[in-house]
């Protein structure tokens, strides 16, 4: 009875397993398959390539244009992305990388995995946006970081107009911060810091910040998540973020901020991968990024197009421009970088 | 061999090898691999000295500490009311308590912010009845949400081990005691309790090693880097600021920590596990409550039930509402259960999700039927204590004390490496994970049974092999069906070594839901996230229905 009971059992895994590795098996070779095709492997995050970011669309796109076809990998957040590249360097994967942003781009640099591209269309982009001199990365689009309130939990009289108004006891655990040590938006505002408090006091702001702060999330999708759950009125996060909810969600309700002191500015770049497989079409998929998409790119990634040719649409009026563009200098930000995010550890980690 | 030397029977330990090499492959090395950096690039010594380091090593001990307690202080009165009496329901209480085990810990966190956030149902309830406008509870985002969220986890651990271990007991000893005068509080502190005591310890050193080790609660809901711990560092070195030694650094301190620990409760729970006699006596003392005991009864399972059901029922709530949008009010809907079940097309991630749920059953399936062999042919090996057997068990349990960051490094850099990763190793992967849990249901029931036993089978004719089938099979039988329950449960639960092991190539419903929270779709997150919680109830409530059957004959 019970040698009859397991045999049974032995053979249902042995038929479940069987079925299994012939999936496996199954999906590993199409994987190989789409990457040993005249296609292009394009790594890019997760916000990029999932359900409201605008990866599948341009894929789709960009393979009814020119018949080449994409094979965009979700690579998670940028760190995630950083570390595969650095990886497969000796025999790279992906053949265009996209979503690097200026601040972080001293490490991808260091690392070595870039070729340069100086594409065509970088006449019609802006040289204030145009932040690698050599062209290993291209700037597509950019924001500005700014704090964005809730409009039904803050009463207008109560939105504060700076840096400083935020340190305002009224808004007591109402604020919700990013990690600058792991994401790029919580980078931008330690930049910000900088740019307006200087580097003897830029620290202070965000010791005096933590009465009002809720909490420091670790990376923007789940700072803004729960700001969108409703758990505190203010967020840091970027200029042009109420455009999505206008579009997509009809609604006004969360409005952006500009501040007296200025914003600091985050270019994102996209770049080709050196010994890259199929170099001729990641450069062209590279050309369509900074042309054909530039509308749909900056649409749904809630940024302005870097592409100073593109007409934008009337969403793009809640994304209010600042009146003063802060940037961090590259040099300085590759040479103490460590150093400030050491000093921001030490100020707001364990005790 | 030496076993028959000393004149007794016992299950030769090559039986044993399949499992330990599955176990060598999939977990030792992978974490060698993590460790390598440390002990070649010399950055042990400098970490060991950093006081950021030092200052985040007594936190994690700190908040695990904490929420043992806080276990312990929920666990242990719901463990004498298990153990004590019977009530209507007791299945059903002791399956829903086991489901939190096996959620994975991002689907907790979004019930923790849905049930006791600032905007939560709880704080929303109050606000509306006291008509206040400010939330007056603020619980999350700070050391009192992590150890409510682990209590949350660990509790009905304690509970359901130390009431195993109250109703298994001989009740004889207390009788006599009773018989002899004694008080029923010094039969209690004299008899009851030193024999619960070693179930007490090795149960709050599980519970210790699991928040020790946990990562999510502490990253969204601990509210920053005020509170951060060794696993949360390891990620962001190896993962983010990409410092792969430093990060091979902590997880070896880390890993040194927990190890202690694991050695603890290995020597704790033998103590607890000596032979007896199989007793025949269980749950023939359990009796319904009356007066006073009725009512704190009552009054604990009610607020056991709201600190469980809350996040749950929670998320299950949030899976059948749909917002017309980010910003506009719920509705009731079906919309996620008709894209999950194909009735409807959906694009993006939910698209996937119908297929996800196929492939977790699947590899659920496998997963459990796997571990019937591996686990089996371990513990028949260990049953016999010896040196020998204590290092086996040591090594099958170490996935236990290991977090799934430190193991998701090492199978990063071998899946670079190999690229042979499909659906077979993610099986392979979580039984390595199910294995101690599996064990650990096994093991003490397996020494629970004599010797001699065995050793009557042998002499009257048995091989060693219809030994197995007639007598140890049977007496296990029980525990074997709750293991099993529990790689499956286990197997439809995990997303760590998932998502680190096979990038998001492989679709199950854990992936699916995580890809589904980053992308704000909590609702849809929150249909998958029931219909785990509902398959999860099923096994488990299973389980004791077999089990219940068993005992009755």
């Amino acid at each position: 009875m019970h040698n009859k009971s397991m045999l049974m059992a032995a053979l249902a895994m042995l038929v479940a397993g069987g079925s299994l590795l012939a999936n496996g098996t199954k999906e590993e070779s199409k994987a190989k398959q789409a990457q040993d095709e005249s296609g292009v492997t394009v790594y890019a995050t997760s916000s990029f390539c999932g359900d409201w970011g605008p990866g599948p669309k341009l894929a789709k796109e960009f393979e009814a244009k020119t018949g080449i076809k994409v094979n965009l990998v979700d690579a998670g957040s940028t760190g995630e992305m950083l570390t595969r590249l650095i990886a497969e360097k000796e025999a790279p994967v992906a053949d265009v990388v996209m979503g690097i942003s200026d601040n972080l781009a001293p490490r991808i640099y260091d690392a070595g995995i870039l070729a340069s591209y100086d594409a065509p269309a970088l006449k019609e982009i802006p040289d204030f946006l145009e932040f690698d001199p050599q062209d290993r990365l291209l700037p597509y689009d950019y924001g500005n970081f700014a704090f964005v309130y809730d409009s039904e939990k803050l009463a207008p009289e109560d939105i504060p107009h700076s840096l400083d108004d935020l340190l305002d006891p009224k808004y007591a655990k109402k604020v919700i911060l990013i990690d600058p040590r792991t994401s790029a938006v919580g980078m931008g505002l330690l930049e910000w810091t900088i740019e307006v408090y200087g580097e003897d006091h830029w620290l202070d702001w965000w010791k005096q910040m933590e009465p009002n702060t809720l909490t420091i999330a670790s990376g923007w999708s789940s700072g803004y998540g729960l700001f969108t759950e409703g758990e505190a009125p203010l967020a840091i996060s970027y200029t042009t973020s109420p455009v999505y909810h206008v579009m997509f969600d009809k609604t006004t309700r969360y409005q952006a901020l500009i501040f007296d002191e200025g914003h600091n500015t985050t270019v994102e770049g996209l770049g080709l991968i050196k010994g890259a497989k199929h170099q001729a079409a990641g450069k062209s998929l590279i050309d369509f990024v900074l042309t054909d998409a530039q509308l749909d790119i900056a649409e749904t990634d809630s940024m302005y197009p870097a592409n100073a040719s593109v007409k934008l649409p009337d969403a793009f009026d809640y994304a209010p421009k600042p009146e003063k563009n802060l940037f961090m200098d590259a040099d300085v930000l590759a040479k103490k970088q460590n150093e400030w995010l050491d000093a921001w550890e030490k100020a707001m980690g364990n005790k | 061999m030496r076993a028959r030397r000393h004149n007794s029977y016992d299950t030769p330990g090559w039986v044993a090898l399949p499992s330990s090499l599955l176990v060598a492959a999939l977990f030792f090395i992978p974490l060698l691999a993590t460790l390598k950096g440390a002990v070649t690039s010399g950055t042990l010594l400098s970490s060991l000295r950093d006081p950021y380091i030092q200052k985040t090593l007594s936190f994690t001990i700190w908040q695990a500490f904490l929420s043992t307690l806080a276990s312990l202080a929920i666990g242990l009165p719901g463990a004498w009311i298990m153990a004590t009496f019977k009530f209507p329901g007791k299945r059903l209480v002791r399956a829903v308590s086991t489901v939190p085990y096996v959620l994975p810990s991002i689907l907790v966190v979004l019930g923790f912010v849905i049930f006791y956030g600032n905007n939560g149902i709880l704080n929303r309830a109050l606000m509306t009845l006291t008509r206040i406008s400010e939330p007056p509870l603020h619980i999350l985002y700070s050391l009192k949400a992590i150890i409510l969220a682990h209590a949350f986890y660990n509790f009905p651990l304690v509970m359901n081990l130390v009431s195993t271990a109250w109703s298994h007991q001989d009740p004889h000893p207390a009788q006599a005691a009773l018989t002899l005068g004694a008080s029923r509080w010094r039969v209690f502190c004299t008899i009851t309790l030193p024999n619960l005591a070693s179930m007490v310890v090795s149960s709050a050193i599980l519970v210790f090693l699991y928040c020790y080790n946990s990562f999510s609660i502490i990253l969204v809901l601990g509210g920053g880097p005020a509170r951060t711990t060794l696993e949360t560092e390891i990620y962001r070195y190896a993962k983010i600021t990409l410092q792969p030694d430093k990060a091979a650094a902590m997880a070896l301190i880390s890993l040194v920590v927990a190890l202690a620990f694991l050695v603890l409760y290995l020597c704790v729970s033998r103590l607890f596990s000596q032979p007896d006699e199989v007793s025949s006596a269980v749950r023939t003392n359990a009796k319904a409550p009356k007066g006073l005991a009725a009512v704190a009864i009552y009054a604990f399972s009610f607020l056991a039930i709201l600190f469980v059901l809350g996040p749950i029922v929670s998320v299950i709530w949030r899976s059948f509402t749909n917002k017309a949008s980010l910003a506009g009010g719920n509705t009731f809907s079906l919309k996620w259960y008709k894209q999950l079940f194909g009735i409807t097309q959906a694009n993006g991630t939910m698209g996937i999700a119908q297929d996800a749920l196929v492939h977790s059953l699947a590899i659920a399936l496998a997963c459990a039927l796997c571990s019937i062999p591996t686990s089996l042919s371990l513990v028949v090996a260990m049953r016999k204590k010896s040196m020998a057997t204590s290092l086996l068990e040591l090594f099958c349990m170490l996935p236990l004390a290991v977090s799934s960051v430190i193991i998701g490094l090492g199978y990063l850099f071998i899946a670079t490496r190999l690229r042979i990763v499909g659906y077979p190793m993610v099986v392979l992967a979580h039984l390595v994970i199910a294995i101690p849990v599996c064990i650990r249901t096994l093991l003490p029931e397996a020494r629970r049974f004599p010797q001699h036993y065995i050793d009557a089978a042998h002499t009257l004719g048995a091989n060693s092999w219809k030994c197995f089938w007639t007598v140890e099979l049977p007496l296990l039988r029980g525990s074997l069906i709750t293991g099993v329950a529990f790689a499956f449960a286990m197997s439809l639960g995990e997303l760590n070594a998932t998502l680190t092991l096979a990038g998001r190539s492989i679709r199950t419903l854990p992936m699916v839901m995580y890809q589904l929270i980053e992308s704000y779709n909590y609702q849809g997150a929150c249909a998958l996230g029931t219909i785990l919680i509902l398959a999860s109830l099923l096994v488990f409530w299973l389980d004791e229905q077999l089990r219940g059957r068993e005992s009755l004959l």
